[in-house]
C-alpha cells in the first residue's frame, strides 16, 4: 500500500512538518500502550520508520504481538490519519540480513540507526526533547491500511 | 485508583485524546477525540459519535483496558499516559484511570506517577514543565 503525497510529506523526515505522532501497541493480552513519537520517516512509500528512544513497553509490545497503529497528534489540523499494519523493531546486533517484510536490518540501521544524522533531535520542542538519546533501534511499521479518525467517520477507510 | 493532577485535568479536557483499545487477542484500534471531561480524581469522560462508538464498542465490550494520551500541542507541552478501566454507556466513554505514567523522550519516559504521593507529583510537574497551570 502507498501512502499519499500528502502522507509522506507530514511524515517524512526532514520535511520540515515535524508532525508529532503516537505509536499504539498492544500486549498479546489486549494491554494498550500509547507511545510518543516525534520522529518518522517514509521507506520506499508504504513503511514508517521511528526512532526506539527508551520506548520501553513498547518494545515489550512488539516483541509479543507485532501489529501497531500510529496517529497524527500534531499539528492537529487534516492530518486525521491512523496507519495501521504489522509492526517490528529493528535493533542494533540482529544480523544485517535480518528481514521484516523485505526490510533489511543491516540497511535500516546504516541510515537510520543513529537519527540524529537525519535530523537534529532538537528539531522538536524544548517539552518533549530527549535530554540525552540511546538510541536501541528503528521501528518499522508496514501500513496496510489506512483509517480516519475525524469524529464523524471514525474507523472508515482511506486507503 | 489514581489521582489526576489539576495540570493533567487542564490538558486533558482542553485537548482530548487519543485513545487505545484493543480486542482480546491484542489487535488494536485508537480513535481521537478532541475535548474530555474529568469527574473527582481518577475518572475521564468522552462524548463519543456514532462513528467512534461503532468502532470501538467491541473492543471495549470484550477487553475494557484503554491507554489515553493527550491529543493536538498536548502531545508536547503534557507528555503524560493514563491507562484505566473503561465503560461505555450510549455514546459516553468513562475511563476510570488506574495507570498515570510520564512520557517525555528519555530516561524519564514510562516513570509512573500514580504510585507517588500527591504533592509529590506536583512538585515533579513544577520542575520538568514551564506552564503548570491551565493550558492557555
Amino acid at each position: 500500500m502507498k501512502l499519499t503525497d500528502e502522507m509522506r510529506n507530514i511524515l517524512k523526515v526532514g520535511s520540515g512538518n515535524s508532525a508529532v505522532t503516537y505509536l499504539t501497541t498492544s500486549s498479546s493480552d489486549g494491554v494498550c500502550n500509547v507511545h510518543l513519537q516525534p520522529y518518522t520517516d517514509v521507506y520506499q512509500d508504504e513503511f514508517i520508520f521511528a526512532p526506539d528512544l527508551f520506548a520501553q513497553k513498547t518494545k515489550i509490545n512488539i516483541n509479543e504481538n507485532r501489529f501497531a497503529v500510529l496517529t497524527v497528534a500534531h499539528p492537529p489540523e487534516g492530518q486525521m490519519w491512523a496507519f495501521r499494519g504489522p509492526c517490528n523493531i529493528i535493533q542494533w546486533g540482529h544480523p544485517p540480513k535480518f528481514s521484516f517484510h523485505g526490510v533489511v536490518a543491516g540497511e535500516v540501521l546504516d541510515k537510520w540507526g543513529d537519527w540524529g544524522t537525519l535530523e537534529p533531535y532538537d528539531s522538536v520542542d524544548d517539552d518533549i526533547k530527549p535530554k540525552s538519546v540511546g538510541q536501541r533501534g528503528v521501528f518499522v511499521l508496514k501500513v496496510e491500511e489506512v483509517y480516519s479518525c475525524k469524529a464523524s467517520e471514525s474507523g472508515s477507510k482511506i486507503l | 485508583m489514581a489521582i489526576l493532577s489539576p495540570r493533567m485535568k487542564g490538558w486533558l479536557e482542553r485537548f482530548g485524546c487519543h485513545i487505545g483499545t484493543a480486542n482480546k487477542s491484542g489487535f488494536p484500534t485508537t480513535i481521537v477525540v478532541e475535548q474530555a471531561t474529568t469527574e473527582g480524581d481518577s475518572v475521564v469522560s468522552f462524548n463519543l459519535t456514532d462513528a467512534q462508538v461503532n468502532h470501538i464498542k467491541d473492543n471495549i465490550q470484550t477487553n475494557p483496558y484503554v491507554a489515553l494520551a493527550p491529543h493536538a500541542i498536548a502531545s508536547i507541552r503534557a507528555a503524560y499516559q493514563f491507562k484505566g478501566a473503561a465503560t461505555l454507556d450510549g455514546n459516553k466513554l468513562k475511563v476510570d484511570v488506574k495507570e498515570i505514567y510520564c512520557t517525555k523522550p528519555g530516561p524519564e519516559a514510562a516513570l509512573r506517577l500514580d504510585t507517588l504521593p500527591p504533592e509529590h507529583v506536583i512538585k515533579f510537574e513544577e520542575s520538568r514543565w514551564r506552564d503548570v497551570g491551565p493550558p492557555k
